[in-house]
């Protein structure tokens, strides 16, 4: 069998494949049909050809086999430094093989190049800063699974993700009617407690675009009143597009390149429909990395930038604390020892190391926050990014990851860790279910609306005597 | 013999030399595309520029960069293995009278006393990558015989210059003779074999800085400690 029903080398269109892969339990179908997966050879030599650069080709031909990256990598050092752990080595056995062979590579190869792609990389970069030709093999594996992607050698659930971006525009089933009635419905409950309080769909012109992550209107919508109550209480002139507003892609984990470039173009398309001064994501990483970092490029935009200045959420707070427009109540700050996560996505690639530091500087009593070793930029990876924390085959291989960051945590002797990224939150919850070492973990929204003043004017009226 | 292996075979071996690195430099600023590699080269050419100075200034300063200091004594291997690689045959006191002999340029010169101690230092950092390459698991795992081959086309020179220069091994005639030969193999090797790096850590190392410089974080936020 060359091609599978549910795992073949066709991406999910329509909502009735979506609905046929996921009904497949677990990938149970689907796994076994890859088994019969057959590799299009002289379509895996055309994509070498036309996409394989002077760059990777460089980087896989100049390698000097030195093995300093094996320290940089956090598998590396979770797995017993297991050699087969070594960024060289992973890379040079799998994507290295297929240039060199040229594509001639048979079914087995490509299901342990899948294993290899999505459960020992998960695209943190960090390797690329320690080795001395600056190879960055995060890249090359972010390059390897849009190669196993185009031959269907994909994890069910980013087969699924994928399919999600491509049906939805959105990673989750959620629909843009889904979306503004979960807005609609967040600024009716929040203005009990804030009169005035307004989620503007489709303001023209305004100040600022909000985009979010799908999972907050599907699973966690006072994500969504949180942002809407610091927007009000800074006083900005803010909006949501009623389409165009998510801004995550699993089709970045997935390989899925077209898909990629569809969701970023919506997101821009709204940013042209509405004009905004500037946009604006939410506590995410690898969403900011996929509409701001990468998604220029996706988009064929020459300059590489976003059609206007895309903030970080981290961006945008900051500066809403440094020019007062929020105000953090000394008495309420943050007394107890506190680490702050730095996201791989948007710290090390992206530079904002010191923009969360100054936010801690405003959240915490000084002397109470711990840095992590090592931190800022060379931090290690959550251990869930990349795609990890969403992939049932690879669990166990996820879970084992964790334990960098446990210790990590451990060593600094907090008890609560600030983890302003929707990946790096999921994986720190996950490590403490799996290894209850007693900890809480926030992303910074709920943190700031429980320590900020909030001015006279916008409280309840009743509250006044 | 020697009229052949210093006269016309030493020209063609410098020939092949430069225009292999040429080549090498050509194709792969050639082969680098906006696009595939998702860095606006073209558009953001200052910042890229900037970029790729402080990723290859952090890399080629000894304990310039957090990878070297992590890695304290490889550091020191690899800096004495290097230095002595390039600034021994450059300013040797006798490559620079063939030099003026044949070309009549005059060359500056090391004292011969530091040409010894950068020789036999380069040879036992070499000596001691090998060792490290057999004895770390995670440097084991992806060392093949190329490798070791390598080392060998590299250090070859530095043997038999060593011999020539104090003569030693008897027969001087048959050591010059090996000297030059193994020095005109590595110069050839150099644009065929990953010895490009001659030229290649440049370009590897500045590409990554431009990645950097424009794409992550260069243009908007703090600039990466490498």
């Amino acid at each position: 069998m060359p091609e599978g029903i549910l795992c073949n080398k066709t991406p999910v269109t329509t909502q009735e494949a979506l609905e046929a892969v996921l009904a497949d339990k677990g990938g149970k179908q689907y796994y076994a049909e890859m088994l019969e997966l057959e590799v299009d050879k002289a379509k895996l030599a055309t994509s070498l050809k036309n996409t394989c650069k002077s760059r990777i080709r460089t980087w896989l031909e100049m390698c000097a086999h030195c093995g300093l990256c094996a320290d940089s990598c956090f598998l590396y050092l979770c797995n017993d430094r297991k050699p087969e752990q070594v960024p060289a080595y992973k890379i040079q056995s799998t994507l290295g093989e297929i240039v060199k062979r040229n594509g001639d590579v048979d079914n087995a190869f490509m299901r342990n190049a899948m294993e290899v792609a999505w459960s020992q990389c998960t695209c943190c970069n960090r390797c690329g800063q320690y080795c001395p030709y600056g190879i960055d093999m995060g890249i090359m594996f972010g390059y390897l699974r849009g190669l196993l992607y185009s031959q269907g050698f994909v994890p069910w659930e980013l087969k699924i993700g994928a399919g999600m971006h491509r049906v939805f525009k959105a990673q989750m089933n959620v629909t843009d009617e889904d979306w503004t009635e979960t807005c609609e419905w967040m600024a009716e409950e929040a203005q009990d407690e804030w009169p005035g309080l307004e989620i503007p769909i489709d303001k023209e012109n305004a100040d600022i675009m909000y985009t979010v992550n799908a999972r907050e209107p599907k699973h966690y919508p006072e994500d969504i009143s949180e942002a809407a109550i610091l927007f009000h209480v800074a006083g900005e002139n803010w909006t949501v597009p009623s389409s165009g507003w998510e801004q995550t892609s699993l089709s970045l984990f997935a390989g899925d390149w077209e898909a990629c470039k569809q969701q970023v173009e919506h997101v821009y398309a709204a940013i042209d429909r509405l004009k905004p001064k500037r946009a604006c994501g939410t506590e995410c990483g690898h969403a900011h990395r996929a509409t701001v970092i990468e998604g220029p490029y996706w988009a064929g935009r020459p300059d590489g930038l976003t059609p206007v200045r895309f903030l970080h959420y981290v961006e945008w707070l900051e500066e809403a604390l440094r020019l007062g427009k929020i105000k953090i109540d000394p008495a309420k700050r943050i007394k107890q020892p506190v680490t702050l996560q730095d996201s791989c996505n948007y710290i090390r690639n992206y530079g904002l190391k010191e923009i969360t530091r100054s936010i801690v500087s405003y959240l915490v009593e000084p002397g109470y926050f711990v840095e992590m070793s090592p931190n800022k930029e060379h931090n290690y990876c959550c251990g869930g990014g990349g795609g990890f924390n969403g992939m049932g085959i690879f669990r166990p291989q996820r879970n084992r990851a964790l334990m960098v960051k446990r210790d990590q945590i451990l060593a600094t002797g907090c008890k609560l860790v600030i983890a302003p990224c929707h990946n790096c939150w999921d994986a720190i919850r996950d490590l403490e279910e799996e290894f209850k070492i007693g900890i809480k973990w926030s992303f910074l929204k709920p943190l700031v609306i429980h320590m900020m003043e909030v001015p006279e004017h916008l409280k309840p009226k009743e509250e006044e005597e | 013999m020697y009229q052949i292996v210093t006269g016309p075979l030493l020209w063609l071996t410098f020939a092949v030399f430069f225009g292999g690195l040429a080549w090498r430099v050509y194709t792969y600023i050639k082969g680098l595309d906006w696009k595939l590699d998702r860095v606006a080269y073209g558009t953001q050419t200052a910042a890229g520029i900037r970029g790729a100075a402080r990723s290859i200034a952090a890399w080629i300063v000894p304990f310039g960069s957090q990878g070297w200091k992590v890695k304290p004594i490889f550091t020191i291997m690899f800096f004495t293995f290097h230095i002595g690689l390039v600034v021994v045959p450059l300013f040797l006191v006798g490559h620079a009278v063939v030099f003026k002999m044949r070309f009549g340029i005059g060359l500056p010169t090391i004292p011969m006393a530091l040409a010894d101690v950068l020789t036999v230092a380069m040879l036992c950092a070499g000596v001691f990558i090998i060792i490290r390459r057999i004895a770390l698991p995670e440097v084991r795992i992806i060392t093949s015989l190329y490798d070791y081959l390598l080392l060998a086309i590299t250090m070859a020179p530095f043997v038999t210059g060593f011999m020539v220069v104090h003569q030693l091994g008897g027969d001087y005639q048959f050591w010059l003779l090996a000297h030059v030969i193994t020095g005109e193999i590595m110069l050839l090797a150099v644009p065929f074999t990953k010895l490009f790096h001659v030229v290649g850590f440049f370009l590897s190392r500045g590409q990554l800085g431009m990645d950097y410089g424009i794409k992550r974080g260069g243009l908007t936020g703090s600039p990466m400690t490498w």
